[in-house]
């Protein structure tokens, strides 16, 4: 649109004689020669139109029931202080605030998950690489294995001690 | 115009002070007005009232970040279509504009799809019309929506939306022109989407 509309759009849209007189005059002879201001001013007036009926019927009696103040006044103490988390519960933007850190949450707990596992992977890998090879299937079971070799090898120098006292108690008795 | 020294301001203090009574002629000034802007907006009257309950209770509750660079009712007008336009949002335009209350003679027309009689336009192209321009004006800004508001639905001049507003004339037709540009853009996407 052309300056020379652009600056009385509202005197011409509200037919109004009020602007200063040449200028006004001029507008109205540019709109006569310019189609694309004319149109364009054409679709602004239709607008115009369609927003005035938004205004509320001339009969229209705005006569709320009584006792209005004292609703307002009740609903203000049920509603008491905002709260910051009615930010988050009441505003499409705090909805999706939440939505958001909740999928992130989800994805940070799924990542520690994940990496905790590979890493106990990795050390029952070294674990089972240190064994000796005779005791591979045992330590397959998990980190008790190097226990069970230890228990073991406790019991073997327990019985051996035994047979040691039994030879010395046979020796006696002899 | 000064906004900050004027008996209104002397109202808005004393509601910022928490002052019952004060809040109270508050209300009662504006309650007639808030009403009927609101049955322009959405046409339902039980829900025209619900809504005027709510922005009473925001005005209430914001009242403390008044800062006197508008008038009070210019204040209160924003809340008042900021809270149609969040009731829109929740209950949908489309399903709104069916259960408006229009007359009953209005419903009849629509049910026998005749035009009106009287040469003026039909209620379903009426209804239509309006959910157009209720759609158009939830595509600019809070501020734009507002003046345009008030120079079109309450008819008010550029003279005494800048007294209102405490914005220049200039200020006022530059930002009016942007909107009405906006429109006019948004009513084009409409039409090339449909």
């Amino acid at each position: 649109m052309h300056r020379e509309i652009r600056h009385h759009i509202e005197d011409v849209l509200t037919g109004s004689q009020a602007g200063s007189g040449d200028t006004l005059k001029d507008a109205r002879e540019h709109l006569a020669q310019c189609d694309e201001c004319r149109s364009e001013v054409q679709g602004m007036q239709e607008q115009t139109a369609l927003i005035r009926e938004l205004r509320a019927p001339e009969d229209f009696a705005a006569e709320l029931r009584p006792g209005f103040y004292a609703r307002v006044m009740e609903r203000i103490e049920a509603e008491g202080p905002i709260s910051i988390w009615n930010l988050f519960i009441e505003s499409a933007f705090g909805r999706r605030i939440a939505v958001a850190s909740l999928a992130l949450a989800l994805l940070i707990g799924v990542y520690v998950v994940t990496a905790e596992r590979s890493v106990e992977d990795s050390t029952l890998a070294l674990e089972s690489q240190q064994l000796p090879a005779g005791q591979t299937i045992v330590a397959g079971e998990d980190a008790p294995a190097r226990e069970i070799t230890q228990v073991d090898q406790l019991q073997t120098d327990q019985s051996s001690e035994d047979a040691v006292l039994a030879n010395l108690v046979t020796y006696r008795e002899q | 115009m000064d906004h900050k020294t004027s008996e209104e301001a002397a109202l808005v203090r004393r509601v910022q002070a928490r002052d019952e009574m004060a809040f109270r002629e508050v209300v009662e000034r504006y309650q007639s007005k808030v009403f009927s802007i609101i049955f322009g907006i959405l046409r339902n009257r039980n829900d025209a009232e619900d809504i005027a309950q709510q922005v009473f209770a925001k005005v209430y509750f914001s009242i403390k970040n008044f800062d006197f660079r508008s008038s009070l009712l210019t204040w209160i007008y924003k809340i008042t279509v900021n809270e149609c336009y969040d009731y829109l949002r929740k209950k949908r335009v489309r399903k709104l504009v069916y259960e408006s209350d229009f007359s009953q003679e209005d419903a009849q027309r629509m049910e026998a799809s005749e035009p009106a009689v009287d040469g003026s336009v039909p209620a379903d192209t009426r209804l239509a019309q309006r959910d157009l321009i209720l759609k158009l004006l939830s595509k600019v800004s809070e501020e734009e929506r507002s003046l345009i508001l008030l120079k079109e639905v309450e008819g008010h001049s550029v003279e005494e939306l800048a007294g209102m507003t405490g914005l220049n004339e200039n200020t006022i037709k530059v930002k009016l022109f942007r909107t009405r540009q906006k429109l006019l853009r948004a009513a084009g996407r409409l039409t090339r989407t449909r």
